[in-house]
């Protein structure tokens, strides 16, 4: 898994590539958190590059999104693919999470 | 009169708020969120019911066999008391209101709890000028601990035992023996009284931080690999690809075996369950990290439709079934998560 952070005044953006699974989604945690620790408030994350999430992945996620809630940030998901996209709404995750078709819906949400 | 207020006062503290603040060690330390406070004071409620049964049945015993005070406490009194705080475990467990060894140890722990604070209550109001803070302490550190420790060992070794498929009388009976044999032995004081309490204290948490950090890590293998399997399953089956699957194949295989509405039956079966659980866990999932679970509008008609067919696949069928959905205690459990 590939993790590539843009830091820009209004928001972050963070774009991961691969896998976020078990052994993956502890460095994802780490380095969103690390983020936020940074003052970022606001947490866009470009999902184009995954390609498969577990469960630990999502978790991940639902951490991220309670501490944004926290502080009153924001989180937002976007360019999920079709598969990831399913599976948070299989889930029913989508009513959990801010998802946006792309980077700049994402901006503006 | 200030002497006595302040004895009462310290008999009071020292017997009810080590076990209490026990009790609340564990409920912190369920980091998933299972147990439910209701439940909870359910399980106090009836700890408390057990300690009035346990008195009379004790009582009319001790008279009925004609022993003694030492012979009643070191061997009936812990069959008959394990006995009856192990009943309400089972009636939880019947309820599917205990998932996880976790929960089960708390919820145990509980119904010791509240037996052990009205044996207290009872002890106060019956040695109201008794000055001895130290039986108080051993009370309160020693035998409250000890009824919680004892119903809360019972607890997680059943749920472990069911939880590994074994047969509900042979997971209930070691476990029983086992709350007994300890009951029975701290009602021995083999030890120092003080030095048994002390045991007790420093022990028992120690026992309870590793069996919980052990299930944890066990529960989150399960939603890891469960989660994932599942999702990939029910992707499959709404892209219809799931008959060239192995799973598919095997169920196509059974159409030798059942008429064709069965197979129907079944591979609509397979499919509910497959977004029932996965919402069970989602739920799991939000509950640990304290986000209000998601309750869909249709989920009681789902799981009623889930029982329906369930019904009529009949036992052969959810026995064919099996290889791919095997409804064990805990997926029963879990579907209760969804309510």
């Amino acid at each position: 898994m590939n993790v590539k952070i843009t830091t820009l005044p209004d928001y972050t953006l963070i774009s991961v590539e691969g896998r976020v699974d078990t052994t993956t989604s502890a460095g994802l945690e780490k380095t969103l958190m690390e983020s936020i620790d940074g003052g970022c408030t606001k947490i866009i994350l470009d999902c184009s590059g995954i390609n498969y999430i577990s469960s630990s992945g999502l978790r991940v996620f639902l951490v991220i999104q309670k501490k944004m809630i926290s502080i009153k940030g924001h989180f937002n998901l976007c360019n999920l693919q079709p598969g990831i996209r399913e599976i948070f709404d299989i889930s029913g995750f989508s009513s959990i999470f801010s998802i946006f078709p792309d980077k700049e819906a994402a901006m503006i949400g | 009169m200030d002497q006595f207020l302040f004895q009462t006062t310290m008999n009071v503290i020292f017997s009810f708020l080590p076990v209490v603040l026990l009790l609340t060690f564990l409920f912190l330390l369920d980091s998933f969120n299972l147990v439910r406070v209701k439940t909870l004071v359910f399980s106090l409620l009836f700890g408390a019911v057990c300690a009035i049964a346990g008195y009379f049945l004790n009582t009319w015993f001790g008279k009925w066999l004609a022993i003694d005070y030492s012979i009643l406490s070191r061997y009936v009194g812990p069959v008959i008391e394990e006995l009856l705080k192990a009943l309400v475990v089972l009636y939880l467990i019947s309820r599917k209101k205990i998932g996880f060894i976790i929960d089960g140890a708390i919820y145990g722990f509980a119904i010791g709890t509240g037996f052990s604070l009205f044996e207290n209550i009872y002890f106060l109001f019956n040695t109201p000028a008794d000055y001895n803070l130290l039986k108080w302490i051993i009370r309160g550190f020693g035998t409250a601990i000890m009824h919680g420790g004892c119903t809360s060992f019972f607890a997680l070794l059943f749920v472990g035992g069911i939880s590994r498929s074994e047969n509900k009388l042979m997971a209930a009976l070691p476990a029983l023996l086992l709350a007994i044999l300890l009951h029975s032995g701290f009602n021995h004081f083999m030890l120092n009284p003080v030095l048994q309490t002390l045991l007790i204290v420093v022990f028992l948490p120690i026992v309870f931080v590793l069996v919980f950090k052990y299930s944890s890590s066990k529960l989150q293998n399960w939603l890891e690999i469960e989660f994932n399997s599942e999702i990939e399953i029910l992707n499959m089956i709404h892209r219809g690809e799931f008959s060239e699957t192995k799973a598919g194949m095997y169920l196509k295989s059974l159409k030798l075996q059942f008429n064709p509405e069965i197979i129907l039956d079944m591979y609509c079966y397979i499919d509910l369950y497959l977004e029932l659980s996965i919402k069970a866990k989602r739920n799991l999932m939000l509950k640990e990290n304290e986000f209000p679970i998601i309750i869909e509008p249709d989920i009681q008609s789902k799981l009623a439709e889930l029982a329906q067919i369930r019904k009529q696949i009949g036992k052969l069928g959810e026995l064919a079934l099996e290889p791919l959905i095997r409804m064990d205690y805990r997926n029963l459990w879990k579907l209760n998560q969804l309510t």
